[in-house]
């Protein structure tokens, strides 16, 4: 039995190999906090050893791995939501969009803009984003995560592309 | 900047903008945004927003993982082996042997993980269902004088008839040689070569494999890798020659790999290393 596990064992950490950098980036533009990253992919590293036993060899490893990170980003985002009050939320919210600064920047400058952007998104909208455009993920593929048609996953990903082109080039609605 | 007011038309068009700057509409649908973006400045803008926007996405940076991560993984990878070890009498040891990651290959800083999985596969006694056969004691002897000289060639070329070392000591073994050899004809190249072929423990083949990379300025190295891919059949020493031959460009590779990519009885993920290796090879 205990070959049987360690089989298993050393497959999913080969797999998890893999799928590293991946999953890091994808919890890097989910959370923008580069040690939560670390952390959280630590966390889905360790649920893997906890749970591997509920994978089975030959279904997409993708999919089950990417379901990891998704609970555990969930959870982390839920716990951060308890300490915060609605009013530092909404002072983010007035700060960040004050200005129309957003626009003109360099590439870098783009990109940090863009993350800022996106982190005034609520989290379903930014993590459709983060699948599709950053991730690669097809309407399909991100359907079957979320339990919902292709057709809606793309809907859902426009609307979420709409709201952050609103905020980013800070468009009136 | 942006008070420029929507009109009905605009409410019409406004869910066919982001497929729009993509192409994905109908011809009729695109002729429909396009007459009316005509004459709306405000939904010119969006869809010219909505490009930018896609560009800066497309261009984000993949931002490589802290090396501490690494550690972090390994560290949990132990914890769980410990408890995975088998009460008594299996006489097999958990062995996780954490290479020092600033000495790894540069395509692929993780691949202690794999070490670290091989071994796992090795703590309970079973290599995935391989039978290693070591070839005859005539193929496997040294060929240069000068390495039959050398104790330590000895004790690597001796463990392959009657191993009198164990397999964590020649992976050590194998390591220290690897580390010591700084020039190219350094007669280390064929004691590696050799352990990379023969050795019964996929681990040491493996590090045998790393520290040729090391000494790839020898002509052997390549050559030794084609060849041995030939005749690995464990799916962790497999992976690792096909990154070491990509990485190195050698074109000589790419029969094997073809073959590799298409055989049934190799791993799938060996058979998609192989068919992506192949891919940046041509
Ligand atoms: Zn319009």
């Amino acid at each position: 039995m205990a070959a049987v596990h360690a089989n298993d064992l050393a497959q999913v950490v080969l797999l998890f190999e893999r799928y590293k950098s991946p999953l890091f980036n994808f919890l890097y533009r989910l959370s923008n906090d580069y040690e939560t990253s670390q952390d959280l992919t630590q966390t889905v590293f360790e649920r893997l050893l906890k749970y591997r036993a509920s994978y089975q060899l030959g279904q997409p490893f993708k999919a089950w791995i990417y379901h990891l990170a998704r609970n555990v980003y969930t959870h982390y985002w839920h716990l951060g939501q308890k300490m915060r009050t609605t009013d530092v939320l909404e002072e983010e919210r007035q700060g960040g969009l004050g200005s129309a600064a957003f626009t003109q920047m360099a590439t870098l400058e783009c990109e940090q803009a863009l993350q800022e952007a996106m982190a005034l998104l609520a989290p379903p909208e930014r993590e459709i984003l983060v699948l599709h455009r950053f991730q690669g993920f097809s309407y399909e593929e991100i359907a079957a995560m979320l339990g919902c048609t292709a057709g809606a996953a793309k809907v859902k990903a426009h609307r979420a592309l709409k709201a952050l082109r609103t905020i980013y080039f800070s468009e009136q609605p | 900047m942006n008070s420029i007011p929507a009109s009905a038309d605009c409410l019409d068009v406004a869910d066919l903008l982001v497929d729009y700057t993509e192409g994905t509409l109908s011809p009729e649908q695109t002729s429909r945004v396009t007459a009316h973006m005509a004459h709306c400045l405000r939904c010119q803008q969006h869809v010219a927003h909505t490009c930018e926007l896609a560009d800066i996405m497309a261009a984000i940076r993949i931002v490589p993982p802290p090396a501490a991560l690494d550690a972090a993984l390994l560290a949990a990878l132990a914890q769980e082996t410990d408890q995975l070890k088998q009460p008594a009498g299996a006489g097999s040891e958990a062995i996780v042997v954490p290479l020092n990651p600033t000495s790894v290959h540069p395509t692929s800083s993780g691949w202690w993980l794999r070490i670290a999985a091989s071994l796992l596969l090795l703590a309970a006694g079973m290599v995935l269902g391989n039978h290693w056969r070591p070839l005859s004691s005539a193929t496997v002897a040294l060929s240069t004088p000068d390495a039959q000289a050398a104790p330590r060639f000895q004790a690597l070329v001796g463990n392959l008839t009657a191993p009198t070392l164990s397999a964590s000591q020649r992976l050590l073994l194998v390591s220290e040689l690897a580390a010591e050899a700084q020039t190219s004809g350094d007669p280390v190249v064929q004691a590696l070569i050799n352990t990379l072929n023969f050795d019964p423990n996929p681990n040491v083949r493996l590090a045998a494999g790393k520290g040729l990379y090391r000494l790839r300025a020898d002509p052997r190295v390549a050559e030794a890798f084609v060849q041995s891919l030939t005749i690995q059949t464990d799916p962790y020493v497999q992976i690792l020659l096909i990154e070491l031959l990509v990485e190195m460009r050698e074109q000589r590779a790419k029969p094997e790999l073809e073959r590799l990519s298409r055989r049934p009885d190799a791993l799938p993920v060996v058979r998609q290393e192989a068919k992506a290796g192949l891919g940046q090879l041509i």
